[in-house]
């Protein structure tokens, strides 16, 4: 919800308009593609995360969808301003049913 | 000839059609008769020679043993089609790969190109073997390169291309064809099409209206012909082909005479065949169909919120929709008026050569030209909605130009003059001339001024509708020895797509041994529990093919991907043993024996009765709704299997298929059965999400939750089972985020796994674990904390029972 942000992949504000959005995401895909060194990574609150043409995409369509980008919108307005610090270590996925059940979700 | 050709290939149960697209305009291919649509017949004589299409047709009933139609039904089947006076069978993508090549061969003949590269359309709901076999069919009938897409798509973005306005507004695709029926809702904003929803009936088409009016028919003759009966198979056949032509007739007059020149041959007696069929009867035998098509649509409105009367434009695709009374009957419901103009016939296969231009496939054979100058790499749209897109490009080599311009050949435009980067790097942008094809000659200059040759040396962009990657039709994941799924890729996710994760084995593969085998399981569906969704695929790793025994607990990291026509590879790495498995069993759509069907179907019905009396006795009316439905479909899935009796191996398929989607819906009446468990669980998720992110959460956190309580609300008014589950996730990620922020929450998850310790797997390495998480607890050391649970987790066991739903599953 933060390190793939649409808005932070396509490094654009949150009020940007659907054509510019349109238009930087053929922009940065076209760049991947070629290997410009300068789009390789994004910047997010919770550090540099690298650029692939797949989260470039999935970003563009996450916000071609009115309900998926007001909930990006949301994000992005409220997030803390992108750092430049690398990631720390990986955040695990626990999948242990005794999480699920910490929740109050499960038998 | 430096046009590009974009072609794009309706490939039909019935019809094929074929279209091509040179940046300007669109023209459908005339076959050797001179038209524009090629049945998808095959016919193969006792000297092996193959006919294809009308000249094969006509052999349907006079021959029909030895030729096939309808094969599109049975592709990914891996049934052979006989013809006996060949002592020869083909595979239905063979049979496919041959109507392929006709078309191909007409486009030659029509333009003089060699075509190696196509769009093919699928329909919507085409399960991912019967995707698998139609790129077979491509490959088979020597096309170098395809890409699938949705035929809905294709007719939506051929209708929108053509709009001289770009109004926006919401409209509705209706295309009725063969076999199948969708409904799909599009927007239009910005020159970008957007698909809204989609909806269908994978059962119905223009194939029923014909058997309708044969039965009809049949119903009339002095020996009635049965579709149980295999005997009968041959004077139905003749019978359902008249039927069809007088259905075309009466779309034009209004009583047709249904004569046949031989008598049908029915239990040893000669059945002259002369009746009389008027409109009026054809309209009250087919009312009920398309009132089922417009349910659909009424349905797949109210979903997205609109009502009848609310779209800005209504287009009809598909034979069938020629029928006036289908023409009137729809535009009276929806209370909308039928967009003109578009060929319902080949409509599908102008929309593909359209998306092969967006997806910059051009369809000629790649020339080998020698480069003149300095090569340069070229990244832009092919088809932009925008009239200002980028051209982002590089040179190759040392020492490239130090700037560039692009001049739009009308020589009315051309961009500032952009600096090329040291590393032979350059971004400018380009203004395009609205809805058509602009071409720009590329200029550069050396640092002394001088031009300098660059190949490709011009480059065309066609301004003009374009449409979004294709969305992905089924989440995608895999099933979890718990009985879970990992999701992959949601529903809706743009492809091509690819995405991996990490899992750990739960048993170990000995090296050598043929018995062990880890095995990951690929579902396709909308719910969280594996037995729920359908199992397309395993990547099965087997100890005879490992370098070396890989224990329990050994990650696995797991990359799925799906090209743009939703084609599946899988791949898993070992890391510990260094080893790629890619072999992908991909599952070939079963065979379907009526003997199987009745077995299924007795079995489904009983589940039926228990169901309805358990929703009776709990009077709960939304379930009974959907039982009713089940029960209609039972009902039409009954005579299918009749048919299959009688031999009709299509029917068999199709029963199979309304089987499975009974079973599905069966399996969603069940989970509303469970409703009530169901709505505490979310009660209590609600709850504890509110409390854990209100206190530990971020403002965005908070703010977010407050929307998926509003959709979990939203989901409990309208008992959406589905979509509460799936709400009901989202809210626990977003407490789970918020919990695993706090100091005490990995002290609370080791205390927690501590105390299972005498269910684990491993005893002396678990109880060296729990001491390495006491002294990591004492030091406040959570990273090491973290670690320590994790490991002890992959140390419980899984449920036999729960591993076996899903799908015997060797990871977690």
């Amino acid at each position: 919800m933060l390190e793939d942000n649409p808005f932070f992949v396509l490094g654009l504000p949150a009020d940007t308009s659907r054509i510019e959005i349109e238009r930087e995401a053929q922009k940065l895909l076209g760049m991947l593609e070629l290997g410009f060194a300068d789009t390789k990574t994004y910047q997010t609150p919770l550090g540099a995360r690298p650029r692939t043409p797949e989260l470039v995409r999935a970003a563009v369509a996450a916000l071609r969808d009115p309900y998926r980008r007001l909930i990006a919108e949301l994000w992005a307005r409220h997030a803390p301003a992108p750092t430049t610090a690398e990631r720390a270590t990986d955040p695990a996925e626990p999948s242990h049913p005794g999480l699920r059940r910490s929740l109050g979700w499960g038998p | 000839m430096d046009t590009p050709l974009y072609v794009g290939i309706d490939l039909g149960t019935t019809n094929s059609a074929a279209a091509v697209f040179d940046g300007e305009r669109v023209s459908v291919i005339r076959n050797a008769q001179g038209a524009t649509v090629t049945p998808s017949v095959v016919r193969i004589d006792k000297q092996g020679r193959i006919t294809v299409g009308t000249r094969a047709r006509r052999f349907l009933e006079q021959d029909s043993a030895n030729t096939a139609a309808e094969f599109k039904r049975l592709m990914g089947t891996g049934k052979a089609i006989e013809f006996p006076a060949n002592s020869s069978a083909k595979k239905p993508e063979e049979l496919s790969a041959e109507v392929l090549k006709a078309l191909r061969q007409d486009i030659t003949d029509q333009l003089g190109v060699q075509i190696e590269r196509a769009v093919i359309s699928v329909p919507a709901l085409f399960e991912l073997p019967q995707s698998a076999a139609t790129s077979e069919a491509a490959r088979l009938a020597g096309f170098s390169r395809v890409e699938l897409l949705q035929e809905p798509i294709a007719s939506a973005l051929a209708a929108g291309w053509r709009a001289d306005d770009d109004g926006g507004g919401t409209w509705l695709v209706f295309d009725l064809g063969g076999g199948t029926f969708d409904a799909s809702l599009l927007e239009t904003r910005d020159g970008l099409l957007r698909v809204v929803g989609h909806d269908g009936d994978n059962f119905l088409g223009g194939r029923d209206f014909d058997w309708t009016i044969t039965e009809h028919l049949a119903s009339q003759l002095s020996v009635v012909p049965r579709r149980n009966n295999p005997e009968h198979a041959a004077a139905l056949r003749a019978l359902r082909l008249a039927a069809e032509d007088a259905k075309i007739e009466l779309s034009r007059g209004d009583r047709a005479q249904v004569t046949l020149a031989q008598p049908l041959s029915i239990d040893g007696q000669d059945v002259d065949v002369d009746l009389e069929l008027t409109r009026a009867t054809v309209e009250r035998l087919c009312t009920p169909l398309v009132d089922r098509a417009l349910d659909v649509c009424l349905r797949l409105l109210s979903g997205n919120g609109l009502g009848p009367g609310r779209l800005a434009k209504l287009v009809l695709v598909g034979g069938p929709t020629v029928m006036p009374m289908v023409r009137q009957r729809v535009a009276a419901r929806l209370e909308s008026t039928i967009a003109e103009g578009h060929d319902p016939m080949t409509l599908v296969a102008q929309g593909a050569a359209l998306y092969a231009a967006t997806a910059s496939l051009d369809g000629r054979a790649a020339s080998v030209a020698v480069p003149a100058g300095r090569q340069v790499w070229l990244q832009y749209p092919a088809v932009s909605a925008d009239l200002t897109p980028h051209v982002v490009g590089k040179f190759v080599g040392d020492d490239p130009p130090a700037k560039i311009k692009l001049v739009r050949n009308d020589g009315a435009w051309s961009s500032t003059e952009a600096t090329v980067g040291p590393d032979g790097t350059f971004l400018t942008t380009v203004t395009l001339l609205p809805r058509r094809a602009s071409t720009f000659e590329i200029e550069a200059r050396a640092k002394g001024g001088e031009l300098v040759a660059v190949t490709p040396s011009q480059l065309t962009i066609v301004q003009g509708l374009t449409i979004g990657d294709p969305p992905l039709s089924r989440t995608l994941g895999v099933a979890l020895a718990n009985g879970h799924v990992q999701v992959y890729l949601e529903r809706g996710a743009p492809l091509p797509a690819r995405r991996t994760f990490t899992h750990h084995t739960i048993e170990t593969v000995a090296k050598g041994s043929s018995d062990s085998v880890l095995r990951i399981p690929i579902v396709q569906g909308e719910l969280s529990q594996a037995e729920l969704c359908r199992l397309v695929g395993t990547l099965d790793i087997g100890g005879d093919v490992v370098k070396d025994t890989v224990p329990t607990g050994s990650a696995v990291e797991v990359t799925i991907e799906l090209d743009r026509g939703g084609r599946l590879s899988a791949r898993a790495l070992i890391p510990a043993i260094g080893q790629v498995f890619e072999h992908v069993a991909h599952l070939l759509v079963p065979d379907a024996s009526p003997e199987v069907l009745d077995a299924a179907i007795r079995d489904l019905r009983r589940q039926l009765m228990d169901l309805r009396s358990d929703a009776f006795r709990h009077q709960l009316g939304h379930v009974i709704e959907k039982l009713d439905r089940i029960e209609a479909r039972l009902s039409e899935a009954e005579r299918d299997i009749d048919a299959a009796h009688g031999g009709d191996a299509d029917a068999a398929q199709r029963a199979r298929r309304a089987l499975l989607d009974v079973d599905a819906t069966m399996a969603e009446a069940d989970l509303s059965r469970k409703w009530p468990e169901l709505d505490q669980n979310a009660r209590h998720v609600a709850i504890s999400a509110s409390s854990t992110v209100g206190e530990h959460g971020t403002d965005a956190e908070r703010a977010l939750l407050q929307e998926v309580l509003s959709a979990m609300e939203k989901a409990r008014r309208e008992k959406d089972a589905a979509e509460l589950e799936r709400q009901m996730r989202l809210a626990s990620r977003l407490s789970r985020a918020a919990f695993h922020r706090t100091s005490e929450a990995w002290e609370y998850y080791f205390e927690d796994a501590a105390s299972e310790i005498s269910k684990m797997k491993d005893l002396p390495k678990a109880q060296q674990l729990v001491t390495e998480g006491k002294a990591a607890r004492a030091a406040g050391n959570t990273p090491e904390l973290r670690r320590v649970v994790n490991a002890l987790w992959q140390l419980l066991p899984e449920d036999s029972e729960a591993r076996k739903k899903g799908f015997d599953s060797g990871v977690r």
